[in-house]
């Protein structure tokens, strides 16, 4: 009884949809925790880029130079991608156009995409992770009710319904909805956890597109007044 | 700029999940094991188990005794086969010195023949001188005789001219003749010394032959012996394998002979339980699920009852036959027996069946129900 109650034997032992499920629910976790430390990874690396270039936004320097520093347009991330888009918008709109209020919401748009695409970078497989979390104990319980049917169907064959009958099924049954647990509770927690950081760190580029912003539109203030005057 | 480089990879986050999941099967394996107390079996099974219990004994004896067989027997081949390695070397060795022996023989009967040739040709080399000095004694008698004979003859030589040179030519005639006497005793000399030479080389030829004839025969004579002893040792061995093949034979045939014996026995007795399990069981099994065992028993009670049933299943009597005194287990024992009662089942068994199960005795032990 000892080597048929154990874990491994159980799980060889379940009929084809129960283990079925219960590969279905490895693959599912194994795949959350890659989201999971994938996810961290590039939201702790993202946080400590933005302090670096908040810290050089803020030095003094020139934007001009600054724009010249950063490197090219698809490998720049997070606060500096919408500074650079912004920038360039800028950039281009300043010779075509006198027009400061056009100049401002051209350069405004230009920094909106740019900051939505880094919500996407941001976010990605986060949708994954939720996935996991809400559905994997539905999966796992179905794996249960189904391991329970089973052992039902097993016990009316039998003559005397002992408990030695039922225990081996129901356990085993029993396994699908740990593993379904197993896989969730961690993709939850960490959803909440990745999704709050993400989040906090996309409002930071929001504030930094808007302080970019102010600047810009004060740099052309100064201008239409020079014009004016 | 090292952030700008760096886009994270899947490979670090694939090898933590999967690490982080190896692990977790890891605890799960080594701890979760638990043992769980031996399950009783039911009734019908516990019956034959005891007979096959005594049966799987005898049956693991006799194979503890085979196997026992089988170890001595390779022992004594294992010893054998030293025995013979020994008795190869042994030979080796002797033939070894043999043909250390006769070459050391041949090599001696080879320097005698080298040292008879030797003196063979000094003997001769002696006779030819000693020809020689008398051809030359010859020589000087006949220089003498002829000055003797010039000395008389110089008075007479005329007369004696016709003699002389008739003697001369006698002498010649003779000295001639000695010379090819001589030649002659000189080549049969050499004719016997050279068949003498033949004869001995011949001789040494014949002792090599024999000495090499005798090797022979004493190779043949050992290899024989060598033979006959590995066959001796073969026979042997097959005679111990033998004996232990009929040893173990006479065991197992004895011990199989013992099991089919028991299991014919045992297929008997069940076949004539059978009929009466069939409706005991069925009996036993309805009081069994009626039955309420009280909490807190002690272990190894049980209690036998005697039933009393009418033809048509009803319970007449039913009374405790044997228990280990538990009252509230006998009690409980006999509740559930009325409360299980009537039996509908005997009204399906044929009447001659039916009479044998009127009365019966029945025997409940808490681990059967479980």
């Amino acid at each position: 009884m000892n080597d048929s109650m154990s874990i491994p034997h159980l799980i060889m032992n379940a009929s084809g949809v129960v283990q079925f499920v219960m590969l279905l629910l490895i693959i599912a976790s194994v795949l959350s925790w890659v989201v999971i430390f994938q996810r961290s990874f590039v939201l702790r690396r993202a946080k400590r880029a933005h302090k670096d270039f908040e810290d050089r936004f803020w030095s003094g320097i020139d934007l001009n130079e600054l724009y010249r520093e950063t490197p090219a347009e698809q490998e720049t991330q997070g606060a500096e991608h919408v500074f650079r888009s912004g920038f360039r918008e800028f950039n281009r709109l300043l010779p075509k156009t006198r027009n400061p209020q056009s100049i401002l919401e051209g350069v405004q748009r230009s920094m909106r995409v740019a900051w939505s695409r880094e919500e996407e970078r941001l976010n990605l497989h986060l949708i994954f992770l939720a996935t996991v979390a809400s559905a994997s104990p539905y999966i796992g319980l179905f794996g249960t009710v189904w391991g329970i049917m089973g052992s039902f169907q097993s016990l009316s064959m039998t003559q005397q319904a002992t408990l030695a009958t039922v225990a081996p099924w129901i356990a085993e049954a029993l396994i699908a909805t740990a593993m379904g647990l197993f896989a969730a509770i961690p993709a939850v927690i960490f959803y909440n956890r990745l999704s709050a950081a993400s989040n906090k760190l996309l409002g930071k580029y929001e504030d930094f597109a808007e302080e970019f912003h102010s600047i810009l539109h004060r740099n052309l203030q100064g201008r239409g007044d020079q014009d004016a005057a | 700029m090292a952030r700008h480089d760096s886009r994270v990879g899947y490979g670090l986050p694939v090898a933590l999940a999967l690490a982080l999941h190896v692990g977790v099967v890891v605890i799960n394996v080594l701890e979760f094991p638990t043992s769980d107390e031996e399950q009783s079996s039911a009734t019908v099974v516990k019956a034959t188990l005891v007979s096959t219990e005594t049966t799987t004994d005898q049956a693991q004896r006799a194979e503890a005794a085979k196997a026992r067989a089988a170890d001595r027997q390779a022992q004594e081949e294992a010893a054998a086969e030293r025995q013979r390695q020994q008795e190869a070397e042994q030979a080796a060795a002797e033939q070894q010195a043999q043909q250390a022996a006769e070459q050391e023989a041949a090599r001696k009967a080879a320097e005698e023949a080298r040292s008879q040739a030797e003196a063979d040709a000094q003997r001769r080399a002696e006779e030819a001188a000693a020809a020689e000095a008398r051809r030359q004694q010859e020589e000087q008698a006949r220089q003498e005789a002829e000055a003797q004979r010039q000395a008389q003859a110089e008075a007479e030589r005329k007369r004696q001219e016709e003699a002389r040179r008739q003697a001369e030519a006698e002498a010649e005639a003779r000295r001639q003749e000695e010379a090819r006497k001589q030649a002659e005793a000189e080549a049969e000399a050499k004719r016997q010394e050279e068949a003498r030479q033949q004869a001995a080389a011949e001789a040494e030829a014949k002792r090599q032959e024999e000495a090499r004839k005798q090797a022979e025969a004493e190779a043949e004579r050992k290899r024989q012996e060598e033979a006959r002893r590995r066959a001796e040792a073969e026979a042997e061995r097959k005679r111990q394998e033998e004996a232990a093949k009929r040893a173990a034979e006479a065991a197992s045939s004895s011990l199989d002979s013992a099991i089919a014996g028991e299991e014919e026995a045992i297929a008997n007795a069940r076949q004539a339980a059978q009929a009466s399990n069939g409706f005991k069981d069925l009996v036993q099994s309805v009081i069994e699920q009626a039955w309420i065992i009280p909490p807190n028993l002690q272990a190894g009670v049980q209690a036998t009852v005697h039933l009393t049933l009418l033809p048509t299943g009803e319970l007449v009597d039913v009374r405790l036959v044997q228990s280990n005194g538990d009252a509230a287990f006998d009690r409980s024992v006999l509740q559930a027996v009325r409360r299980a009662a009537p039996f509908r089942e005997m009204q399906d068994l044929p009447p001659a069946a039916q009479r044998d199960f009127r009365e019966f005795n029945l025997r409940f032990r808490p681990e059967d129900v479980r």
